[in-house]
C-alpha cells in the first residue's frame, strides 16, 4: 500500500521518469516559490480528481470516461484558480496562465486513466498524493538549480555573493531544457548502475 | 438508442453537479477577489501620490479612471492614472502619479508577467525610481536617446513602460484643460 505513495518520488517520478507535464515544468521552474506553488496546486487537483474519479468510475460508461474525467479535473482546477486568486493573489499573479493550464497537465489525466479509473479510493488518493508531491519535488529541484545559477537567489533570498554575475540563460527557457535534460540523464545513469 | 441517451444523461448529471459546485465557490471568492483588486489599486494610488487625501475621477484612460488627487484642504496636488501597454509577454500595468505640472512623482508597476530575471526586474524600486521627476519630453529609453536606462536584456519592457506613461501624459493633457474650464465656469 505504501508503495502507491512512494513510487511517485523516484521510481515513477512523473517528470524525470515518465516525462509527463513537461510544459508547466519548464515554464514555472524559474523560481522556487513558483515551483512550490504550482506543485502544490497540481497536487491538490490530482488528489481530489483521483478520489472523485475513483468514486464515479463505476457509474461512468466506458465511452464517455474521458469527457467525464476532464469535467471533474477542470472543476477542481477552477476551484483552485478562484481560491488562489482570493487568498494568495501574489502567487496567483506570478503563476498566471499556468493555473488554468493544470487542466491539460497530462500527469492528471494520465493518473486518472492509468490508476484512479482502475483502483479503489484509498489507493487512488495515495497515488495522487505521491505523484503530486513527486511533481512538486521535481519542479523544486529544477527551480533551485535555475534560481541559484540564474539569479544567485533561493526563495528570493540572496545566497551567492552579489559579486556573482547571474547566469541569465539558467532562468530563461533554454536553461530549463538544459537543467531538466541533465537531471533526467543523471537519473537514467543511476538506474543503469 | 437508449444507450446513447444514457451516455448523454450521465454527462449531463456530472456537468450539472460540477457547475453547481463552481457557482457556489465563485459566490464565495468573487467578492474577496474584487475587494483585493480594489484595495491594491487604492494602495497603489496613495503610494504614487502620497500628498493626496482624496481622489476624484476626471475621465478615463485605458478603461480605467483618471483621478485628480486633492489634499485635505481640497487643493489640487496632482493626477493619478493607470498606464498599460503590451510588453514582451504580458500587459505591463503601472500606476503613475504626476504633480500639477505633469511631472512624474512616482510610478509603481502593479501587474506584469514579463520574463523572470529580465523584464520582470521592472518591479524593482531602483528601476521605477528613475521615472520620478521626469516630464513628457524625457519619456525616452536610453537606446532612443532618452534618460531612462533600460533593464539589462529587457529593452522592450523598459520601452513599453516608458511609452505607456508617455501615452498617459498625452491623454492627461487633453483631459485637464477641459476640467479647468468647467471648474472656472462653475466659479463664475
Amino acid at each position: 500500500m505504501i508503495k502507491e505513495f512512494t513510487k511517485g518520488f523516484i521510481k515513477e517520478n512523473p517528470v524525470f521518469v515518465m516525462a509527463l507535464g513537461l510544459c508547466p515544468t519548464l515554464a514555472v521552474s524559474s523560481s522556487v516559490m513558483n515551483a512550490i506553488g504550482m506543485g502544490l496546486a497540481a497536487t491538490f487537483v490530482l488528489v481530489c480528481s483521483n478520489i472523485m474519479i475513483s468514486l464515479i468510475k463505476n457509474f461512468v460508461p466506458n465511452k464517455i470516461h474521458i469527457p467525464a474525467y476532464i469535467v471533474v479535473i477542470a472543476s477542481f482546477v477552477t476551484i483552485v484558480d478562484m481560491v488562489m486568486e482570493a487568498y494568495v493573489p501574489a502567487l496567483h499573479k506570478s503563476l498566471g496562465l499556468f493555473i488554468p493550464l493544470i487542466v491539460v497537465n497530462c500527469i492528471i489525466l494520465g493518473r486518472a486513466e492509468a490508476f484512479a479509473g482502475k483502483n479503489n479510493v484509498f489507493k487512488s488518493m495515495l497515488d495522487g498524493l505521491g505523484m503530486g508531491l513527486g511533481f512538486t519535488l521535481a519542479l523544486s529541484v529544477i527551480a533551485t538549480i535555475r534560481e541559484i545559477l540564474g539569479a544567485g537567489q533561493f526563495l528570493g533570498m540572496q545566497v551567492l555573493p552579489t559579486s556573482y554575475k547571474p547566469m541569465l540563460v539558467a532562468i530563461l527557457a533554454p536553461g530549463a531544457f538544459i537543467v531538466m535534460g541533465l537531471l533526467m540523464g543523471a537519473m537514467k545513469l543511476k538506474k543503469k548502475k | 438508442m437508449s444507450y446513447f441517451l444514457k451516455l448523454g444523461f450521465v454527462l449531463l448529471v456530472i456537468t450539472v453537479i460540477a457547475s453547481g459546485i463552481l457557482a457556489y465557490v465563485n459566490s464565495l471568492t468573487e467578492p474577496i477577489i474584487l475587494e483585493n483588486q480594489r484595495k491594491a489599486k487604492a494602495e497603489a494610488r496613495l503610494e504614487v501620490l502620497p500628498e493626496a487625501a482624496t481622489f476624484d475621477s476626471i475621465g478615463t484612460f485605458n478603461a480605467e479612471n483618471v483621478f485628480a488627487g486633492k489634499d485635505a484642504d481640497g487643493n489640487l496636488v496632482g493626477y493619478v492614472f493607470l498606464a498599460s501597454l503590451y510588453g514582451y509577454s504580458s500587459d505591463v500595468k503601472s500606476m503613475v502619479g504626476v504633480n500639477k505640472d505633469l511631472i512624474v512623482n512616482k510610478i509603481k508597476v502593479i501587474s506584469q508577467t514579463e520574463t523572470p530575471g529580465l523584464g520582470a526586474n521592472c518591479i524593482k524600486p531602483e528601476f521605477q525610481a528613475q521615472f520620478s521627476d521626469k516630464g513628457l519630453g524625457e519619456m525616452k529609453v536610453n537606446k532612443d536617446g532618452g534618460p531612462i536606462i533600460s533593464i539589462t536584456g529587457a529593452t522592450i519592457t523598459t520601452r513599453t513602460i516608458t511609452n505607456s506613461i508617455k501615452n498617459g501624459l498625452l491623454e492627461l493633457e487633453k483631459l485637464i484643460p477641459a476640467e479647468a474650464e468647467t471648474s472656472e465656469e462653475v466659479t463664475k
